[in-house]
């Protein structure tokens, strides 16, 4: 698999040459993956997966297609381009979509480690293994991953788009439990250098909390101020970038933002970008037309400021790409992949002693949409949930079921944590804080 | 791409030289050629073809797994995947209880096809574009309906297996799916949509005849003025009562109360870090009364028709027809060889993976409920006062697979065995056990139906999988349903 950038665009290059199309425009991503899998204390699963596949979208007689391969042997490419050329004769015209354009280089960012990218089986098995003896000397099974991944990928069209990038990630993440006594734990720690990476903390965190939460009693539910740890606003943040922040279901008129540009959405305390040069987790600084990636505000002080378009988004709504386009092959349209909330100034510990009566969240399990129109979630709480009472944590509690309105939530926050985390989840990173929310709605208690 | 003597020589080469450096290894090649046609409002959201081709080679070290997959396939990348697999094995070592034991298998030299009498690869693709946008215009014809989504997908599996205890099995698997989706939009808040033949369309192991079975023409003009009809339905109230599902959600609650609940490596804790644990532990097999007497329900690849329709499993496990729940009594699980021998059983054969490039996982087949007796509307009007709810439209349940929060696109409220009012955002939940423990009646064979789900997820790194759920309408008694006004 080729891992040079000159080899890569060479290879692109090439093909581009040989297209049938009247413009062409071909991406390439490659992944090498490895996985160290972890259960009940023992590494259960262990891979290496790699792959690299091109897609092809091409113009002829102004009809679009696309096709897609993983042989990118000069037979492979050019077979998907003919393919592509195929379906593009079968198709009516696109009016809405002419041209590609030639786009100006993205700025580099700095997210690829050596040292990630090298890491070898021994090294993840060695910290798993140090997490597992942690573990067992308090009671308490992990399971969990620590995965290592390096991605390219490349954008070139026949208009003299050229567009690079290499990053690799490392993830650690753990679940602690003592099954005997319902006790449940989960940390998360993920960067693109290994060496930052302090799995030992994040191990015994989750370690920690399994067995604070030991034997937890049931709670009524009803509606409660609730403090979130960092990924339970990740969580929730994650569909809101799916219901609010997509160019095209706003220009279609389903977004939760549509025709609300400029009104009061959530609490002023609220201000949420799409930054994809986060230094502390660069993003992709392109997207998958070629198109350099915008900083996009998308709420500013609770209002409503914007959306993120790919040029086809951008064409319904009468402006322009923010370049959030996914891949060619993809019909979801564009949303956002790196959206960072401003901090606060409270820590957990001061929104915990400022909280009569109140649950501390670690995070959600299977948020899913319960009512889309209004942005309505439902999900459990999983992994650590506790009683505040009284401005200190009181028992663990046994999951409860969560049925937040996602613009509710984000306008009934009282206090915002100083201290961000990372948070990636189904290809997006957000970079969160803890917050405080007054009155989430609980409908169900686990007995 | 390699050709065919290439993957033989590779595979071969695997289960030859494989013990050179395992205790076990197996070689698993997949070419899938995959195409999807999507409409929106009559224009072309989407076409596209897709092929993927590589493999991927699993060993046993000492007890303990590595794995390693490639893109394409010739006999220096095997050797190369062999080795790598080997030492992650090595790797794994490092941090294991107990060797990894395999529950035997039969060592078979065979293949199997997907019977298909249309080849959905074979059939112009103008005429499916054609199809659907035909399609398309029927769905606006009603007057008031405003949105609308057509789309069919197909998608051919070509594997080759070979292990190093002998067996060499070539299977070609072939699905085919489609659907429409048709609504009314008056602002953000005043939407509406029906599914047709069910939310994310149908999806069936065969060729281009299932989409002419689903006869999707037929239900346009039905589907749209439900559409119409749920604009200004009130959502279902709260309420506990006597609950009827369609099939295609039922279908539904199967996959989530009891297919992913049954998956003996999440049992034993292997997806506790994602997609949870079961509930359903092993001291509970035999004893435990997971449903009605009326509640029988099994894992079986060797249905017609499903997406968890096959010959073997990806470690080379023959398809079986196996009882989960017999009457009510959970009795046994989906497994694996591995799994499976923790119990001093043997495997029922569902570990599968996505592509070449994923490891197997104890996946759900087609997970199928036995049917009953009568039809559809008999149980209606053997209901004095309850809910009918029909056609996915939400789900989610807790990380142990105990509580759940399902909804359907549409209600209708049953009185004195008649539908009545119309009702939108019909949500019901419950636990599970005490759900399955309240279904008094599942209607017979002629109601029944496999219904696909193309899209479950598990794993980490996360796969998806293409499971089938097979049942007929059934009722259960005081059930939680609806939302708070």
């Amino acid at each position: 698999m080729l891992t040079a950038k000159d080899d890569i665009l060479a290879l692109l290059d090439s093909a581009l040459g040989r297209s049938p199309g009247d413009q062409t425009e071909l991406t390439y991503i490659s992944g090498r993956e490895a996985t160290t899998r972890f259960a009940e204390n023992v590494i259960h699963q262990n891979m290496l997966s790699a792959d690299a596949r091109v897609i092809v979208r091409l113009i002829k007689d102004g009809r679009v297609a696309v096709s897609s391969t993983n042989d990118l042997t000069e037979n492979g490419l050019d077979r998907a381009m003919r393919d592509a050329a195929q379906l593009a004769a079968l198709l009516e015209p696109d009016g809405d979509f002419p041209s590609f354009v030639k786009s100006p280089a993205a700025p580099a960012v700095a997210a690829f480690h050596p040292g990630t990218d090298g890491c070898d089986p021994a090294r993840r098995a060695d910290a798993v293994a140090a997490i597992a003896a942690a573990a067992n000397d308090r009671g308490v099974q992990t399971a969990g991953i620590f995965q290592t991944e390096t991605v390219r990928t490349a954008v070139v069209n026949s208009l003299g788009t050229r567009q690079y990038n290499e990053e690799t990630s490392a993830e650690f993440s753990v679940s602690a439990s003592d099954d005997a006594h319902e006790g449940q734990g989960w940390a998360h720690g993920v960067r693109r250098d290994i060496d930052q990476l302090e799995t030992t903390v994040v191990g015994r965190t989750a370690i920690d909390k399994a067995v604070r939460s030991r034997d937890p009693q049931t709670v009524p539910p009803g509606e409660m101020t609730v403090i979130l740890e960092p990924a339970a606003v990740g969580q929730l943040l994650l569909f809101l970038g799916f219901l609010a922040f997509s160019g095209k279901s706003f220009a279609q008129g389903r977004s939760l933002l549509a025709g609300r540009i400029g009104e009061q959405v959530a609490g002023e305390n609220i201000t949420i970008i799409e930054d994809p040069f986060l230094p502390e987790y660069p993003g992709l600084p392109f997207d998958y037309e070629g198109v350099p990636k915008q900083k996009v505000t998308l709420i500013e002080n609770g209002l409503a400021r914007g959306v993120v378009h790919d040029r086809s988004s951008a064409q319904m709504a009468g402006t322009t790409s923010t370049g959030h386009a996914l891949p060619a092959d993809n019909a979801r349209g564009p949303y956002p992949k790196n959206m960072v909330v401003q901090p606060g100034d409270a820590t957990i510990e001061e929104m915990i002693a400022s909280t009569q009566h109140g649950l501390l969240i670690t995070h959600f399990w299977y948020l899913n949409f319960l009512n889309p129109m209004r942005g309505q979630m439902t999900g459990s709480t999983r992994d650590g949930t506790f009683l505040i009472a009284n401005g200190g944590i009181g028992h663990p509690v046994r999951n409860l079921r969560a049925t937040p309105a996602l613009l509710d939530v984000f306008s009934r926050v009282e206090a915002i944590g100083r201290e961000r985390v990372v948070y990636p989840q189904y290809s997006v990173v957000m970079y969160v804080p803890a917050m405080k929310v007054a009155g989430m709605p609980f409908t169900e208690a686990t007995e | 791409m390699a050709d065919l003597v290439q993957i033989e020589k590779a595979g071969a080469f695997v289960a030859n030289e494989g013990r050179r450096v395992a205790d076990y290894a197996d070689f698993r090649s997949v070419r899938i050629t995959s195409e999807s046609i999507d409409l929106s409002g009559g224009a072309i959201d989407k076409v596209d073809r897709t092929v993927s081709f590589g493999f991927a080679v699993r060993v046993l070290v000492r007890g303990a797994w590595g794995f390693a997959a490639f893109p394409d396939c010739d006999l220096a990348s095997a050797e190369a995947a062999l080795n790598e697999a080997a030492a992650i094995a090595r790797a794994s070592a490092k941090l294991m209880a107990e060797p990894v034991v395999l529950a035997p298998v039969v060592v078979v030299k065979d293949e199997y096809q997907t019977p298909v009498q249309i080849d959905p690869f074979a059939k112009p693709l103008k005429e499916k574009i054609d199809y659907l946008t035909s399609l398309d215009a029927l769905l606006r014809q009603t007057e008031g309906i405003n949105r609308s989504t057509t789309s069919m997908s197909f998608r051919r599996e070509e594997k080759w297996f070979y292990s190093t205890e002998g067996s060499v099995i070539t299977q070609t698997i072939v699905h085919s799916g489609g659907g429409f989706t048709v609504g009314s939009m008056k602002s953000r808040r005043e939407m509406s949509e029906r599914s047709y033949p069910t939310s994310g369309g149908q999806h069936k192991a065969g060729g281009y005849e299932i989409i002419e079975a689903m006869k999707l023409d037929d239900a346009c003009e039905e589907m749209a003025q439900q559409a119409l009809a749920l604009l200004t339905a009130p959502p279902l109230p709260e309420q506990t009562t006597d609950l009827i599902l369609s099939s295609d959600l039922l279908s539904l609650q199967i996959h989530e109360s009891i297919g992913h609940p049954l998956e003996l490596d999440r049992v034993f804790g292997a997806e506790r870090n994602f997609s949870g644990t079961s509930f359903a532990t092993p001291d509970k097999r035999g004893t435990l009364k997971y449903g009605s007497d009326i509640v029988t329900v099994t894992t079986d690849p060797t249905a017609t028709g499903g997406l968890g329709t096959y010959g073997y499993d990806d470690e080379g496990v023959p398809a079986q027809r196996v009882a989960m729940i017999d009457k009510g009594v959970l009795v046994n699980y989906l497994s694996s060889r591995e799994t499976a021998a923790r119990l001093g059983l043997e495997s029922t054969g569902a570990m599968r993976a996505e592509s070449w490039a994923d490891l197997p996982l104890v996946r759900m087949t087609n997970t199928n409920l036995a049917p009953g007796s009568g039809t559809l509307e008999e149980l209606i009007a053997d209901t004095e006062r309850g809910v009918l709810i029909q056609t996915p439209a939400s789900w989610t349940i807790d990380d142990k697979r105990e509580n759940f929060q399902l909804g359907g696109e549409i209600a209708w409220e049953i009185v004195n065995g008649k539908r009545g009012q119309i009702y939108s955002a019909g949500v019901y939940s419950g636990n599970t056990v005490e759900f399955w423990n309240s279904c008094d009646r599942i209607c017979g064979a002629e109601e029944w139906k496999l219904w696909g789900t193309p899209n479950c997820g598990k794993g980490q790194p996360g796969q998806n999988m293409r499971t089938a759920q097979g049942t007929a309408p059934a009722r259960f008694r005081e059930i939680n349903v609806g939302q708070p006004a």
